[in-house]
């Protein structure tokens, strides 16, 4: 087979999970990584348990120097890839560098969204929540910080609430809509977890803007919509993010919310890939398609564009919404869509701090959410994955009890081990 | 590299293959010592009974294996060389991703140890405990293909009623 010079911006979940799958087929083509950090791959997920103190640094990293080493990757850090050319097959970088490239995998994840109008956004202080790099700054003010507040009630807003906390900052989160977890939980499942995080001193405002942020140059104080003033020295704002397509904008490469991919994580353009945050995939529980920024879902298309870089033809089997957390102790786990259309059954024992949902649409599992009791929840991602009937064992679904034997005859089984 | 396989057609339900894991899961490793630890060791075998028949259910190393992909602290890795997902506790956060994603339901979480139930085919000796414990002989630790052939010789044996 013929070598290739492959390419490949970003080197986070899905970067990596590239060079995996291009290397079980072709230990000789040329592999090059671009990254803007300074750092090794790390996982990012865990920058809040960094924050918090409960992991080192180094215990960030996941994939060491002998990643790169044993699978002859030239990687080339603090390097920002500006520009594509697809005709030219060329990426441009910052630093003014010109890198070809016979096949390209874009996988530069997705960033913050700052609100950019909201008045003094810019001053010292204000932090989005993404890399170790700004963890480290954050944990330099919150040294000396007493107060922080969290802009935004998703999930990162509240991993970092409850980093800080465990730093002792006194923490307000400040959330605009009228509960928090809104896109990883349904109405009850965000009310357990208020109470949660109420119980454990973090306050929450509902329903509360921020209109200013104060300060000549440093952060004094937020003021918030209903005129309140809350002085503090560090505010981090987690209102979602946006991927990062800005190096594709002036190039051919289709772009949506994020870059539009095949189910073979092409782009429109020929020898071009995308994978992970960035990248826009077909969602098999709302069937359009969804940025749908999962470390689970970047690993997966990571892999499966490096295999089909070096000629593999394999298919994925599409993406959805699915989120596992745990704050205080109170774990949850949502997958698909669990709010609006479908049929609804529901299980809620306030006392225990169980409560499990899941919604039908036609015969099948299209969501489902569980907080206190999660246990077996794979089995119902797969019932949904497979689009499988579920009305023979819709009575069972919410029991405990339910198991891989009960589902077996719905599901494809892929290894056989029972005779 | 051996699997675990099951004979469910033996399978009595004792739930002997459960106790012989919990044990093994145990700081003491045996029995009269575990139950009084402090943290009650938990059996990463399930036995569940379902039309009629009894199904032990516990981490077959998959080869697609969805908890290594989802895992965000890397603490899942899978080795190729033994077919075995492996697990490092130092790295392991206790996030659930793995018993979110997992097509079996064979990974639990141990909320206590703040670690992920998960049968490692008994790491620590030779053969998974479980094994020897089965009075029945239901349980079984195969290469692939020697199961296959099992498979292939019991359609042949089975006559016509």
């Amino acid at each position: 087979m013929a070598t290739k010079n492959i390419v490949i911006i970003g080197n986070s979940a899905a970067g990596v999970s590239a060079v995996e799958g291009i290397r079980t087929k072709d230990r000789e083509s040329k592999i090059t990584i671009i990254s803007d950090e300074q750092f090794l791959a790390y996982c990012r997920c865990l920058i809040s348990n960094y924050l918090a103190g409960t992991i080192a640094e180094k215990d960030l990293v996941f994939r060491d120097k002998n990643f790169y080493s044993e699978n002859k990757v030239e990687l080339l850090l603090e390097k920002k890839a500006e520009r594509v050319d697809t005709k030219k097959k060329r990426v441009y970088l910052e630093d003014k560098t010109v890198i070809p490239y016979d096949a390209l995998l874009i996988a530069t994840g997705a960033s913050p969204k700052m609100p950019k109008d909201l008045k003094g956004i810019n001053k010292r202080g204000v932090f989005g929540f993404r890399t170790i790099k700004d963890t480290k700054e954050i944990l330099t003010i919150a040294s000396i910080s007493h107060t922080s507040c969290v802009l935004g009630g998703g999930l990162v807003g509240l991993k970092a609430a409850y980093g800080l906390h465990k730093r002792k900052q006194d923490v307000k989160v400040i959330v605009k809509s009228n509960r928090i977890l809104s896109q990883i939980a349904d109405k009850q499942a965000s009310e357990l977890f208020f109470a949660r995080f109420e119980e454990n001193g973090i306050e929450i405002m509902l329903n509360t803007d921020v209109s200013e942020i104060i300060g000549n140059g440093d952060l004094k104080a937020v003021k918030l919509d209903n005129g309140k003033v809350i002085g503090c020295s560090l505010v981090i704002v987690g209102k979602g993010v946006s991927p990062n397509t800005k190096l594709v904008l002036e190039s051919d490469i289709k772009v949506d919310k994020g870059i539009l991919v095949d189910d073979y994580q092409r782009t429109n353009i020929n020898d071009v890939y995308a994978a992970g945050d960035v990248a826009e995939t077909f969602d098999v529980t709302t069937e359009k398609y969804e940025n749908n920024a999962l470390w689970p879902c970047a690993v997966e298309q990571g892999r499966l564009a490096g295999s089909n870089i070096v000629g593999e033809n394999v298919q994925y089997a599409g993406s959805l919404g699915m989120n596992s957390i745990e704050f205080f102790g109170l774990p949850l786990i949502s997958m698909g869509i669990f709010d609006g259309e479908g049929e609804t059954m529901s299980y809620l024992d306030k006392g225990k701090g169980i409560y499990k949902k899941i919604v039908i649409r036609q015969g099948r599992l299209i969501g489902a959410v569980f907080v206190g009791s999660i246990a077996k929840s794979g089995l119902y991602l797969r019932l949904i994955k497979e689009k499988a009937d579920i009305s023979k064992i819709k009575d069972d679904l919410l029991d405990e009890n339910l198991n891989y034997a009960k589902i077996a005859e719905l599901v494809k089984e892929e290894e056989k081990i029972y005779i | 590299m051996k699997k675990l396989y099951y004979d469910v057609s033996k399978c009595l339900a004792c739930k002997s293959c459960e106790l012989a894991c919990a044990v093994g899961k145990s700081v003491a490793k045996e029995l009269f010592k575990a139950i009084n630890e402090e943290v009650k060791p938990q059996s990463c075998v399930d036995v569940k009974t379902t039309g009629g028949k009894n199904f032990p259910i516990a981490c077959r190393h998959c080869k697609e294996h969805p908890c290594v992909s989802a895992c965000i602290a890397g603490a899942l890795s899978y080795d190729e060389s033994k077919g075995r997902v492996i697990y490092n506790k130092d790295k392991c956060v206790g996030c659930w991703m793995c018993v979110m994603v997992c097509p079996y339901g064979a990974i639990r979480d141990n909320k206590e140890l703040k670690i992920p139930i998960r049968c490692d085919l008994c790491a620590d000796t030779d053969e998974p405990r479980c094994i020897k414990a089965c009075p029945m002989g239901a349980i079984m630790f195969l290469e692939e293909e020697e199961f296959d052939k099992m498979l292939a010789e019991k359609k042949v044996n089975k006559k016509p009623v």
